[in-house]
């Protein structure tokens, strides 16, 4: 599950803000029913006291202290739990209700009221047994000028024993809603992001293939079939602007060609004039071969901008890479022997890949050329062809003088050179490598590269394979070319640059 | 023998008809697609040479319409594409031959005789320049009596150069013949065959046989024709 996704954030989002809103209605709940509680026990309480005053206490003087305890044993019998009621006289008790029995509370032990600070308030206690509880005390005052003690009390546990519960169904229900409202909003976003999907694997298609294709416009009415309408005309002007690079690209070719063509020419015509000193004939053959070299750059850009367009149609065949390897180094291999050079292959078996043999051969031609002048005397090259997982797999491992890492990200980028001088020296273009990557392209392969500052240098090159009988090979080879999408092939592929380095 | 260029860039085309008059052909200049279809229409030539990139009519449609009235006329395209898609069509549409720009005044002098070439070629089974021999079917090449042991790479080269004997061959030519387009973009490789097969051919004789022309390429020419 990707971290960043539209779909998990908007759940996030508004999963927390539940989460906020939930513990804030729990909290008002909890301290409302809290203080609704204990406002109504303190209530209860008050109005026991006051009532005890007007019901027994007013009456006392006519009626008589037994009287008092007949009456108030009927109403707050003893040992009965709640409220306790406590009426006393100085030191004197004139009748209490008694200890409770379950839970064990010894009302009895607890002080008779003195402090003045308690009148008419309702405080706490501790009981002796560890009971909390809340007492009201209210002073009476008899006609005769003593002051009665009406004391009411109840116990403060089943109020928190209420408000445990309560907290505890909180608790227990803000989660599972929580969990709940995630679930069912991460489901219920795949709906409304559906068309985002569908646009975004659309837009990849677009973006893999030509730049023909539009994307199928989401008929939504609201943001999105807008966004598909933004993406179309992006890509409009993308093709365009690309249409454009290629109409300079050829008309630069042209361009560039004919003056070169004219160069070419005189100086030709030059060097058929007789009896002209030596100097100025090697001045125009010098500038001849600059003009070849120019061609060839011509040339070598044009071939790749073609193969990174898809200009070219590639005729895919299949294509055994030991045999093209073979043949290859067949036509090579005074090159290397002019360089006492062991150029190594050993044939095996053989890889079948879909492709275009004169371009990969010329990946093989550009790699060992490459390969033999970066080697000095007496070094190896050594190639092989293998086939691994899918791929079919060229490998040209020289003992030259290898590669610097810092120029191994960019040996294949265009006239890249990690070696300025040597290289324009022995004359090159500076664009072989980036025709091998062009062309591994097309072929929905990929080119790596590996060195060490010890030297040694190691080409990699990844085709995927042919995976097919022989007899399916021979019927493909006559059937002619056939349709081969070298991008849906290496879509898993795709994850990784296509050109990644390796420094050893 | 008359040949007809048809090409708007001036200076190109005067080249080509600097050159082509110095090998005694006589040659027409037309500067765009309309006068090229009137001039082969006036005249009769026994080449054209047509550039693809001219104004008024492009070269694709010239070439159509000088196949629809004139089937045998040789027609050598110049052009400034190189890919192969494009040299399919020219091929559909009725090019004989065609030449990328930029190219050797000698690739296109060679590939203009070849269209011209009348009569039949030399395919006799021996080829001999000066006291060079090379016998097609032995493959045994001997010089001055003494054979010469070549690999196959070498008596394919050798083959090309007596074959054209005392004509320039271009590197491009040379590669195109005797390997493949794929072997373009390297460096030195004819150079190094070139040089092989000259010490074969020559090492221990005064005359040298195979030249180097600077810039250009190279030919093989007898001492007794210099």
């Amino acid at each position: 599950m990707n971290r960043n996704s539209l779909r998990l954030r908007v759940t996030t989002f508004y999963v927390g803000s539940l989460a906020v809103a939930l513990l804030v209605f729990s909290a008002a709940v909890y301290f409302g029913v809290k203080t609704f509680l204990t406002k109504s026990l303190e209530r209860m309480l008050s109005n026991n006291a006051h009532s005890i005053i007007s019901d027994y206490l007013v009456p006392l003087n006519q009626k008589g202290e037994s009287w008092l305890v007949a009456e108030m044993s009927e109403s707050y019998p003893a040992g009965y739990s709640e409220p306790f009621v406590r009426v006393s006289q100085g030191a004197r008790v004139l009748y209490q209700s008694g200890d409770m029995r379950d839970p064990f509370v010894s009302i009895s032990k607890l002080p008779l009221p003195s402090d003045q600070k308690w009148f008419n308030t309702f405080h706490r206690e501790t009981t002796t047994t560890g009971q909390r509880i809340v007492l009201y005390t209210v002073p009476y005052q008899t006609p005769q000028g003593s002051v009665i003690f009406v004391e009411t009390g109840a116990m403060i546990e089943p109020i928190r024993h209420v408000l445990r519960s309560l907290l505890l169904i909180l608790c227990a229900t803000t989660p599972i809603i929580l969990i709940a409202a995630a679930i069912g909003g991460y489901a219920l976003m795949s709906r409304p992001l559906r068309p985002v999907v569908v646009l975004t694997e659309q837009a990849e298609r677009v973006g893999r293939k030509e730049l023909g294709e539009r994307l199928a416009i989401i008929q939504t009415g609201d943001e999105l079939e807008r966004l598909s309408f933004a993406l179309n005309r992006m890509i409009d002007r993308l093709e365009t602007a690309l249409a454009h690079n290629h109409r300079f690209s050829a008309d630069a070719s042209h361009e560039l060609r004919t003056p070169l063509t004219i160069i070419r020419g005189e100086l030709e015509s030059l060097t058929q004039m007789p009896s002209l000193p030596a100097p100025v004939l090697d001045g125009i053959g010098s500038a001849l071969e600059e003009s070849n070299r120019m061609a060839k750059i011509v040339h070598s850009l044009m071939t790749i901008s073609r193969l990174d367009c898809g200009e070219d149609k590639i005729e895919f065949l299949p294509v055994d890479l030991v045999e093209i390897v073979a043949v290859t180094l067949d036509h090579m291999s005074l090159l290397a022997e002019e360089k006492h050079i062991n150029l190594r292959f050993r044939p095996g078996a053989a890889v079948y890949v879909a492709g275009d043999s004169m371009r990969l051969k010329q990946i093989v031609v550009n790699l060992v050329d490459n390969a033999i002048k970066y080697t000095p005397d007496g070094g190896d090259v050594s190639l092989f062809v293998t086939a691994e997982q899918k791929k079919g797999i060229i490998v040209v491992t020289d003992t030259g003088i290898g590669i610097p890492a810092a120029s191994l990200p960019l040996i294949f980028n265009r006239f890249y050179r990690a070696d300025q001088a040597r290289s324009r020296e022995s004359g090159g273009t500076g664009l072989g490598l980036s025709i091998v990557k062009a062309i591994c392209g097309v072929h929905g392969g990929e080119a790596f590269v590996e060195s060490s500052e010890a030297g040694g240098a190691t080409f990699r090159i990844e085709l995927p394979l042919l995976s097919l009988s022989a007899m399916q090979i021979d019927q493909l080879k006559a059937a002619g070319p056939f349709e081969f999408l070298p991008s849906e092939h290496a879509k898993s592929a795709n994850t990784k640059s296509p050109v990644s380095t390796r420094i050893l | 023998m008359r040949i007809l260029v048809v090409e708007d860039e001036h200076k190109v085309s005067d080249l080509i008809k600097r050159g082509l008059t110095s090998e005694r052909y006589a040659v027409d200049v037309a500067a765009d697609g309309i006068e090229g279809l009137e001039f082969v229409a006036t005249y009769p030539y026994d080449l054209m040479i047509l550039d693809l990139m001219i104004p008024r009519l492009t070269g694709e449609e010239v070439l159509q319409r000088v196949r629809r009235k004139n089937a045998f006329l040789p027609i050598l395209v110049l052009t400034a594409r190189d890919s192969i898609d494009d040299k399919v069509k020219l091929f559909e549409l009725g090019a004989d031959d065609y030449l990328t720009k930029p190219f050797a005044f000698a690739e296109l002098l060679m590939r203009v005789r070849a269209l011209l070439r009348r009569g039949p070629v030399n395919r006799s089974s021996t080829l001999r320049v000066g006291d060079l021999e090379l016998d097609r079917l032995t493959q045994q090449v001997r010089r001055a009596g003494r054979r010469i042991d070549l690999t196959a790479k070498e008596y394919a080269l050798l083959e090309y150069f007596m074959q054209n004997e005392e004509r320039v061959l271009s590197r491009n030519m040379i590669i195109e013949h005797v390997w493949d387009q794929s072997f373009d973009g390297i460096t030195n490789i004819v150079d190094v065959y070139v040089r092989h097969l000259r010490s074969k051919v020559d090492d221990g004789n005064l005359f040298k046989m195979i030249r180097t022309v600077r810039g250009t390429g190279y030919t093989i020419r007898s001492e007794n024709e210099t």
